[in-house]
């Protein structure tokens, strides 16, 4: 099946969305865990704007780049293919098979660590340090996912269909 | 309390795969009101020995519930030797529901 113009403009776009969040996540993760960084440091945060202000990045950039994949382009990419998109968790578990993710409860076990990472909520330094670094490890999964799936709609010539602006 | 037998059923089984048939489980938060509806799943695991890695075990457990629930947002707190009581865990403990 080959999809149409439109659903092959709307997948070029969210893959470029993808691919920049991508980037973004992985340079945050980048800065956060420089090589002084440690559950230490995580004691002293409402001293530590700098810090809080990294750690609400990596948290939010992670959060952002889970829902664009789960709820866009994992969808979207499933809809070009054919294939039925349904629930959520359908659509995970569609995913595992097709080898885009590893696995779909890992998925869901990544969601629900996004609320450990919120330093206001978690009170206790090491839960945190503990959850951010969890963070970091389920990054790799992601961003795993992310560019597989953008390499499925690039392997099968979706993305070059962007059409041109008028001209000028 | 507002989760079916059912649900109370495979929530203890899910906390007895991931932390073994010792550890102890409460619900809190607004699934105790019978009268408000829908919400988040706030659940207390309490265990008589030290965890390693607490915090990706709760997030596996919450994703496994979850997804039972379709999606539903669950919260997973945990109280064991070696981790800090906070608040919470007192809240949890005084409004919560064993299951």
């Amino acid at each position: 099946m080959t999809p149409n113009a439109a659903t092959r403009q709307r997948l070029a776009f969210m893959s470029r969305i993808v691919d920049k969040e991508v980037r973004l996540l992985l340079d945050t993760r980048r800065r956060l865990f420089t090589p002084d960084m440690n559950a230490q440091r995580l004691q002293a945060l409402e001293s530590d704007p700098v810090l809080a202000d990294r750690i609400e990045a990596f948290v939010s950039r992670f959060w952002r780049l889970q829902d664009t994949v789960g709820d866009k382009l994992l969808p979207l990419t499933l809809a070009a293919l054919g294939e039925k998109v349904g629930p959520f968790a359908d659509n995970l578990d569609r995913a595992e098979r097709l080898g885009w993710i590893a696995s779909s409860d890992a998925w869901f076990a990544m969601r629900a660590l996004r609320n450990q990472m919120v330093h206001e909520y978690v009170e206790d330094p090491q839960l945190l340090w503990q959850a951010i670094v969890a963070g970091s490890q389920f990054t790799d999964d992601l961003v795993r996912a992310a560019l597989a799936l953008i390499d499925e709609g690039r392997r099968r010539g979706w993305l070059d269909a962007n059409p041109p602006g008028p001209a000028v | 309390m507002r989760l079916s037998p059912a649900q109370q059923q495979w929530i203890r089984d899910a906390v007895a795969a991931s932390f073994g048939p010792s550890a102890r489980v409460r619900l809190f938060g607004s699934r105790v009101d019978d009268s408000a509806r829908g919400g988040d799943v706030d659940l207390l695991v309490e265990l008589d020995s030290p965890v390693q890695h607490p915090v990706r075990l709760a997030a596996e457990l919450a994703g496994r519930i979850s997804r039972r629930m379709h999606g539903r947002k669950v919260d997973v707190l945990i109280a064991a030797e070696g981790l800090s009581e906070q608040p919470i865990h007192a809240v949890a403990r005084r409004e919560g529901i064993l299951l």
